[in-house]
């Protein structure tokens, strides 16, 4: 583990995640949306691999899903993490038929394959947030 | 149906192995030139015999096309160097056979080398953490706690076990046999034998997966050489011949529609090698199937059509793959217990097993080798039915 790896923020927005991040910290989920044949994305993307298209652009998504998967991860790529091992990491399939990978909310009881979950945020640094899953 | 016209129509005619673990100050390249250098001396062919070289690097960046100039290789007939992650392997023995079955080139090297590990840091630090996150999106996955390959592979194992009940001790049984088979490895890293109460007692990593879960990492090197059937049987070594190959690809697009983490392209590759080497897997008699973790196992061999989808706890408890049990599969340790040359590990070991050079962990019955390579999470896929019977 470098100094600067250890100094690094856990987050940084970027010009093209910024709006994401940004709506999240306002509690609402963004996804990339395909403005020709209507296809969600996770991650971005530049081109719409349903269709070939490039006019992509965040729209709300429902934030509701399933658990695709679960895993309980013991160690933390980034020591900011450290202080809250163990963490659930959770595949989540959604409403709008994407796939997201993200972590249950803390404190949430334990999950299996399809239970469903719907989206809450947890505020990472300054004007950001993490969008985080919650059973429902 | 006619034979298929590749059907041993090329062979395994040399291998080549460095030292392989924790050995250090060497680059990639130098055990790529050296593992080559052996495979060549293993065959009995001279340096300039060599008409085709294929190139595989892993997580350290070398070795790549300078390879042909280390080994003062000045003239070929086939030369690149390809990536598909674990599975390019198995892939550089179809790439090799297809070239020296279609007259392009004779005797074609397929090399791999890696030295991820470097003195004093960590095997998890070769491989995750010694890589800042990226700014923006490309960060989330760190943010959220994902790192390197393994949390993507545990999602994978825990819907298997959410999904079909699949058990803690059934992907336990995996390390256990692998391990048991390590011990007749003097190559291999691990030899000491576990039982299921080392294994539930091992560290955790991400669950399911207990640090006995996930394979090693390792440097060094190793070259396979393929040629014609014929011009093999004329080599210093028994060849392993190619009686079938394929391969498969399927991605996680993120659609959520896509089942990628309990149903993996082994199905379609397997079906391709079993079609042409015309057999089925109650034919197999031996199995050397990609462990990266023992849940890639598990899975794979569900694929393959070992058993039913969702049996695959039950089908590899009760020994079935250990020693003296009825499918011996990764009979060097694999990567779990031995080495991690991504799908050289494998393919080294099958032939071993195939020129009856496996000493104390040789199986009785070597006529039907079953080879995977699996690269990415679960995407790319490459398999190899190989056997020392060219009928």
């Amino acid at each position: 583990m470098s100094a600067e790896q250890a100094a690094a923020p856990l987050l940084e927005a970027d010009e093209r995640s910024a709006p994401f991040f940004a709506a999240a910290a306002r509690g609402r989920l963004l996804l990339q949306r395909c403005e020709g044949c209507g296809a969600w994305h996770f991650p971005l993307r530049r081109r719409c691999s349903s269709c070939g298209g490039t006019r992509l652009a965040f729209a709300e998504a429902s934030g509701r899903g399933v658990v695709h998967s679960h895993a309980r991860a013991h160690r933390a790529p980034h020591p900011a993490l450290r202080a809250r091992l163990p963490l659930e990491l959770v595949a989540v399939d959604l409403e709008e038929g994407v796939r997201v990978m993200a972590r249950l909310a803390a404190d949430a009881p334990a999950v299996r394959a399809g239970a469903p979950v719907r989206v809450v945020f947890e505020p990472v640094g300054e004007g950001l947030a993490l969008p985080v899953f919650q059973p429902v | 149906m006619p034979r298929h016209p590749l059907r041993a129509a090329t062979a395994i005619c040399g291998l080549g192995l460095t030292e392989v673990g924790r050995v250090y100050d060497r680059p990639a390249s130098d055990f790529a030139a050296e593992a080559v250098l052996l495979a060549l001396e293993d065959a009995g062919l001279e340096r300039r015999e060599l008409d085709g070289l294929l190139v595989s690097a892993g997580m350290s960046g070398g070795p790549d096309l300078s390879l042909a100039l280390q080994l003062g290789l000045p003239e070929l007939r086939v030369c690149t160097q390809l990536n598909a992650y674990g599975s390019t392997a198995a892939q550089m023995v179809q790439y090799a056979a297809l070239a020296v079955a279609s007259g392009m080139a004779r005797h074609v090297a397929c090399v791999f080398a890696d030295a991820p590990l470097r003195r004093g840091e960590s095997t998890g630090a070769a491989y995750a953490g010694g890589r800042r996150a990226p700014r923006g999106f490309g960060g989330l996955g760190a943010a959220y706690g994902y790192g390197g390959p393994i949390p993507w592979y545990a999602l994978a194992a825990q819907r298997h076990m959410d999904l079909y009940g699949t058990t803690q001790d059934q992907l336990g049984a995996i390390a256990v046999a692998t391990r048991a088979w390590a011990a007749g490895n003097p190559r291999a890293t691990f030899r000491e034998p576990i039982t299921l109460a080392d294994y539930r007692a091992s560290p955790w990593v991400v669950e399911p997966f207990h640090v006995l879960d996930c394979c090693l990492v390792s440097n060094g090197g190793a070259c396979v050489i393929v040629t014609g059937a014929e011009r093999a049987r004329d080599l210093r070594r028994p060849p392993v011949y190619v009686h079938g190959m394929g391969q498969a690809h399927r991605f996680d697009l993120g659609r959520a529609d896509l089942e990628v983490a309990t149903r993996t392209p082994a199905l379609e590759s397997g079906l391709a090698a079993f079609a042409m080497a015309e057999c089925t897997p109650a034919d197999v008699t031996v199995c050397q199937l990609y462990d990266c973790y023992t849940y890639t196992v598990l899975v794979t061999l569900e694929d393959y059509g070992f058993c039913a989808k969702g049996e695959g706890g039950p089908f590899v408890a009760e020994g079935r793959l250990g020693p003296g049990g009825a499918l011996p599969t990764n009979t060097g340790g694999g990567e779990l217990s031995s080495f991690y040359l991504w799908g050289m590990t494998p393919l080294s070991e099958a032939v071993i097993q195939g020129r009856g050079d496996g000493g104390a962990r040789q199986v009785p019955d070597n006529r039907r080798i079953l080879v995977s390579g699996n690269g990415g999470v679960l995407s790319h896929h490459a398999t190899l039915l190989l056997s020392p019977e060219a009928a």
